[in-house]
């Protein structure tokens, strides 16, 4: 039928429609930081961690009454397909400010007045929905820190490829799709923390794409949880 | 990135562990020329040409390799490029802030990059495309993902293991006039080892953890090819060392460097 | 009386709001209780504890603390309390109220680099905590192995009524001094404190495991010193 998907519904790389790509979540990968977390999503490597809350450097940046969250989203020069330079770009200070503001949406500031919630997160290798899985892996790291959150917070994508929705777009499919959707959501709370679309969608569509996007998380957050309770709740005693 | 503080080791742990040296003996129960546990894998990012994770003890480190084809430097117009580049990232310590990179990085970008052209692991002119206008090349960048001491030596194996095993694109014209696209290695002549020690009063402390670095006198790091030549080296620290110590140091390392080769050979020959 | 344990992660549902304060780590919408962190949450007869299992260590007024010096300038010390806050230890706390700066000096009191126990005696979300090493038992640090551990695992190592310290403590023969802020001094031969330090790896590792105090007797029984 077209380009991206076959006539039966297959996409490129094998998955259906509705098909999430394999996620691999570990907590606590990086032993000097107060949590963290490594997540592979597709072919996306990403690694995340959190240090604080911590005192303010200098400390007029910090506010009387609750943290300040600090967020680095950056890719190594080697995780794209061409090489790209160790500077930060305009792309990259973007993803920071709306990763930052969707965990602004789930982290109990007021919890921790005048000081400062620093979050790095470094993209090893990309691949198509790498703001999702940085969120999720974002969200491993502060539970993993002991931050107080409202809820975890899981990413992941929707979009449209030869006139049909999909779900958790590849590399391939976001750069020659009709439409890519990045959606944070927090399950419990069922809240939207972080929304991006480009492309063209009739309401319908759209619709459409939003409720296949929550189905996409709530896979996602299974996932997160079984990552967390891998590193918390095991026993040893299991069998 | 920058370091916007040093960190505070207790003078507790200081004494305790001057204490320990006197009778010859580190707080972790290693031997001086003793290695902490180095953990290798191999291609863990499949979209560079050629990557490896390493770690020594708790430091961690990735590097990549990127080839591109560009212009030669004007005044090597017959040689390839080759750029390392390492990173202190954020992630890796409460110590750093985002930011353009400080004396401290940059120092180990450019003592991992000499030690590696100065040994001549890659064989530059191999690299020409057309002579004086296109050539290949090759990017190595090192990623510090938990800092504990010695990055100088993690960099540098994951540096030369990433470039050891990478693998590029190249046109090659058969027999019979079609083109082909085979992967094929960088041309690599041999593999350099680079050997970290520190000194502190009269002992001499090989792969020093971050703790140790905190009651350092001088730090020592000397690239050896695989004949045990010297090619490379970089004293750190602010006192000196005696003439006797150096070549010490200098023997200590190079009987070190000729077990890390082996090793690293038994891992590019199984990859 | 039912005790029902359960692990919950932040978002998960409790129950209904107890009545009396809410409960430290939980937070309410309405009616309903909610999990802040990872932690383990036990339901007594509509009680409800919450045992986080990580997170930073906020100072209480009377914690006893464990901390490093890390600056100091003519009236204070400032003391890493390994929190969100810096703590400050005033210069009159030592010196006394003819506390001069110009005829006492305080780095022959405590340098940089200087470990010390101390008592949180002011601190709220407006002001850095302020130390006090006045009361019998505080002072300077001068022997002993510095170990950390997070702080929300600190009551685990302490025990109900301090059983799980002493236990440690008789085994292997070491004295510990723990401070409510993660950090803890080990005194003792030194084969006793390398077991004392694998038991509080241990509690690190299975804090969340009911078994633990079994677990610990079993490591300390079988490599006794």
């Amino acid at each position: 039928m077209g380009k991206l998907i076959d006539e039966n519904g297959i996409r490129l790389d094998g998955r259906k429609l509705d098909e999430l790509r394999p996620v691999k979540i570990e907590v606590g990968v990086i032993k000097n930081a107060d949590g963290s977390a490594y997540i592979e999503f597709g072919q996306n490597k990403i690694a995340a961690a959190v240090y604080g809350p911590r005192e303010a450097h200098p400390k007029h940046i910090s506010l009387s009454d609750k943290a300040i969250i600090r967020c680095r989203y950056h890719m190594s020069p080697f995780s794209t397909e061409e090489r790209k330079p160790p500077q930060p770009t305009r792309r990259e200070i973007e993803i920071s400010l709306v990763l930052r503001r969707a965990m602004e949406c789930a982290i109990f500031l007021e919890e921790y007045p005048r000081s400062i919630i620093d979050v790095y997160v470094e993209v090893l290798q990309s691949d198509g929905g790498s703001r999702c899985a940085s969120i999720t892996a974002v969200s491993a790291a502060l539970a993993d820190s002991g931050i107080s959150m409202r809820d975890l917070i899981v990413g992941c994508a929707v979009g449209k490829a030869d006139d049909q929705i999909i779900l958790d777009l590849s590399d391939k499919e976001d750069k020659e799709g009709q439409c890519d959707m990045p959606v944070a959501y927090m399950p419990n709370l069922d809240k939207i923390t972080l929304l991006q679309f480009d492309g063209v969608f009739t309401e319908e569509e759209f619709k459409k794409a939003i409720d296949l996007a929550i189905v996409g998380n709530k896979k996602v957050y299974e996932i997160l949880k079984k990552a967390l309770t891998e590193k918390y709740f095991k026993t040893g005693e299991e069998k | 990135m920058s370091l916007k503080k040093s960190p505070i080791i207790e003078n507790l742990r200081k004494a305790q562990m001057l204490d320990l040296l006197s009778k010859q003996k580190r707080v972790d129960g290693r031997a001086f020329n003793e290695y902490r546990p180095i953990t290798i894998k191999l291609n863990p990012i499949q979209k560079a040409n050629g990557s490896a994770e390493v770690s020594i003890g708790n430091t961690r480190v990735i590097a990549g390799v990127k080839i591109e084809t560009g212009e030669p430097f004007p005044d090597t117009p017959d040689q390839g490029l080759l750029v390392v580049n390492a990173e202190f990232l954020p992630l890796s310590s409460p110590l750093i802030e985002p930011g353009p990179p400080d004396e401290e990085s940059i120092e180990v970008s450019r003592v991992v990059d000499r030690g590696i052209r100065e040994s001549q692991m890659v064989d530059l002119k191999a690299l020409v495309i057309e002579s004086g206008k296109l050539v290949n090349c090759i990017f190595v960048d090192v990623d510090i993902l938990n800092m504990d001491g010695n990055l100088f030596d993690a960099a540098f194996l994951a540096a030369i293991l990433s470039i050891a095993t990478a693998r590029f694109d190249k046109k090659i014209m058969k027999e019979d006039g079609t083109e082909e696209t085979q992967k094929i290695p960088l041309p690599v002549r041999l593999i350099p080892v680079s050997v970290t020690s520190i000194t502190i009063g009269d002992n001499i402390i090989l792969d020093p953890t971050e703790e140790e670095n905190s009651v350092l006198d001088s730090r020592m790091t000397i690239a050896f090819d695989e004949q045990g030549r010297i090619r490379a080296g970089q004293k750190g620290g602010s006192i000196g060392f005696s003439v006797e110590q150096l070549f010490k140091i200098v023997d200590i390392s190079k009987a070190k460097a000729e077990e890390i080769l082996l090793m690293i050979k038994k891992m590019i020959e199984n990859a | 009386m039912t005790v029902v344990r359960s692990k919950v992660m932040p978002g998960d549902f409790i129950g209904d709001v107890p009545p009396g304060p809410l409960p430290f780590n939980t937070y309410r919408i309405g009616n309903k209780l909610y999990s802040l962190k990872v932690g383990l949450v036990e339901v007594e007869d509509k009680e409800v504890k919450f045992i986080p299992l990580s997170g930073p260590y906020i100072p209480r007024i009377d914690d006893f603390v464990v901390g490093t010096v890390i600056d100091l300038n003519a009236f204070t010390w400032d003391v890493d309390i390994n929190s969100l806050y810096m703590a400050h230890l005033p210069a009159q706390d030592v010196f006394g109220r003819n506390f001069s700066s110009i005829s006492n000096s305080l780095n022959e009191q405590f340098r940089v680099g200087d470990m010390m126990v101390a008592k949180i005696v002011t601190y709220d979300r407006t002001r850095d905590p302020l130390l006090t090493i006045r009361e019998p038992g505080l002072g300077k640090v001068v022997r002993g192995e510095p170990v950390k551990l997070s702080s929300s695992k600190i009551p685990r190592l302490i025990g109900k009524k301090g059983s799980m310290a002493k236990i440690i403590e008789s085994k292997t023969k070491t004295k510990l001094t723990i401070g409510q802020n993660g950090v803890i001094i080990v005194q003792g031969p030194p084969e006793g404190i390398i077991l004392a330090i694998k038991a509080i790896r241990l509690i690190e590792e299975k804090a969340h495991v009911a078994s633990l105090t079994n677990m610990i007797n079993e490591l300390l029984s079988k490599e006794s010193v």
